[in-house]
């Protein structure tokens, strides 16, 4: 493969509890903020969750013309705004810049709109049959930010949402990956969104008992790694990244982030929840990830994990890094101690936080990993960011089926490049 | 009851954002019009339904699409007084 048919990252837009956009997402992060906070009084999660992760509001008249926005649902409202803002901020014009045809566009959810569907389904059970609006579908089913993001912008190439959980996000950066390997796009949007801050979806994770409870300090919850963890925050939001062919970066001088040199996935076939205790399905998702990019683990300098905080799920976790790198852990960390659990979101905010590593230099700490349970010991970078040299990073996101991906970014190919990456390599 | 009728499917358009400042009976609903979309129809068919009990089936839908304002209107207040009739 020549550098001119290298996948660079662009763009990034971020829509998260820690705010809208991404750098404001990453700065927060390295400096160990936490983006959790109690529901509000009167939500609809209050009393039924400690401890939530709200992103900022994102209204249909910002993303959607008028006619438009009609029972739109927020996953599909927050994928635009991101899509939005990591398109600008790509600078790109598709049309101008490229063929729309050679554009495609990959956002996932994991589960859609389920909060517009159960509005609807509870007005149903009020007022009868036409309480139901033929809006509904549109709205709600989980390809529809892809959907809306390609009429907004024209995108006529390739399109999909993979529907897998906790993994969607990771998946829909995977299939970008892949869509420009094998030159079927010259530019994907990808990403991924999840709104699942409604009281049913809460209580199935809190019923399956997935999540943390029982922390006074609700920036306290999520504790991936740590002794006393005890399951995962739930949180809402999306993040986008367009990636695009080096050459056609390079042709409009556009600046890269990190290249997104290869992905790996695996399937547990074990439990619908639990993942394998031994972990094998995360190590050979990160294998796989591994032999796409044609490196070794010696290369890798940053793992974000999956980390959600879960018993079983930190403890595999860490034994598949282990098993992939044997003594030698890379800088580890969960920044789902301060975002939460986004979902189908997940995965695409963890793939963009680790292009921004690549391009700062900087690693992202874990919160709340005060006392660290010995049976996840690695080298986890606790206490602020980590300044150094990032060569490859793997982006782990595991999820509820036993789906496993592993992305792995490295320095970016272009000759204009962003953040430290700049001043270190090309300057 | 036709004012009536009036005021309730602008105000029911002017709810799904359309801009029905110069709306008047002789609007069009169609693209000389307001350019209603298949679903913006079918949700104002929903909401005249909920409100007046009068149906509009799937297969009329196309020749509804082609009448003004004004026209959907006489079409409601004909079959809601039908509807009381019998």
């Amino acid at each position: 493969m020549s550098a001119a048919d290298a996948a660079v990252v662009t763009g990034l837009g971020a829509v998260t509890p820690l705010g809208r956009g991404a750098p404001e997402l990453f700065d927060a992060l390295c400096h160990g903020k936490s983006g959790l906070r109690r529901p509000p009084a009167g939500h609809q999660l209050d009393g039924v969750v400690d401890s939530v992760g709200m992103a900022p509001d994102i209204t249909a008249a910002e993303v959607l013309p008028p006619s438009e926005g009609r029972l739109v649902d927020r996953f599909v409202l927050m994928a635009m705004a991101a899509a939005d803002d990591a398109i600008a901020d790509a600078g790109l014009v598709i049309g101008r810049d490229v063929d729309p045809a050679r554009v495609a566009v990959v956002v996932s959810s994991g589960a859609g709109g389920l909060t517009t569907y159960e509005a609807q389904g509870l007005e149903r059970a009020q007022r009868g049959p036409t309480a139901i609006s033929p809006y509904l579908l549109p709205g709600m089913l989980p390809n529809m930010a892809a959907a809306r993001i390609a009429i907004k912008y024209g995108i006529r190439g390739w399109s999909s949402a993979t529907a897998t959980a906790c993994a969607a996000g990771a998946h829909a950066v995977a299939e970008a990956a892949r869509l420009i390997r094998y030159g079927e796009a010259d530019v994907v949007v990808c990403g991924g969104a999840e709104s699942p801050l409604n009281a049913t979806t809460a209580l199935a994770f809190r019923h399956a008992r997935a999540l943390a409870h029982g922390f006074e300090d609700p920036e306290a919850s999520s504790r991936p790694f740590d002794r006393r963890r005890n399951g995962f925050v739930l949180s809402e939001g999306a993040g986008v990244l367009v990636v695009e062919r080096a050459g056609l970066a390079d042709s409009r001088g556009a600046a890269g982030y990190a290249d997104l040199l290869g992905w790996g996935g695996s399937t547990d076939a074990y439990r619908p929840t639990a993942p394998r205790p031994d972990g094998e399905g995360a190590a050979q998702a990160m294998r796989s990830a591994l032999a796409s990019g044609s490196l070794g683990p010696d290369d890798v300098d940053y793992v974000n994990a999956h980390g959600t905080a879960t018993k079983l799920g930190d403890v595999a976790e860490t034994k598949a890094i282990r098993a992939v790198f044997g003594d030698r852990s890379p800088a580890v960390s969960g920044t789902k101690s301060m975002t939460g659990h986004l979902l189908g979101g997940s995965g695409a905010v963890e793939a963009l936080i680790c292009a921004l590593a690549v391009a700062e230099g900087a690693l992202p700490p874990t919160g709340n990993l005060d006392d660290l349970d010995p049976a996840c010991e690695l080298d986890h970078v606790v206490g602020g960011a980590r300044r150094q040299a990032v060569r490859a990073v793997l982006s782990n996101s595991f999820a509820f089926g036993g789906h496993n991906v592993s992305l792995l970014l490295g320095a970016p190919s272009t000759r204009r490049t962003r953040g430290g990456a700049e001043r270190k390599e090309h300057a | 009851m036709s004012a009536e009728v009036h005021q309730f499917v602008v105000e029911a358009l002017k709810n799904m954002n359309y801009d029905t400042a110069e709306v008047t009976g002789e609007t069009p609903l169609g693209p000389a019009g307001l350019d209603l979309e298949s679903l913006s129809l079918a949700e104002v068919a929903i909401q005249v339904e909920d409100t007046y009990g009068v149906k509009f089936e799937e297969d009329e839908m196309e020749s509804v699409a082609l009448l003004t304002v004004g026209g959907l209107v006489d079409e409601i207040v004909k079959r809601s007084s039908a509807a009381v009739a019998s």
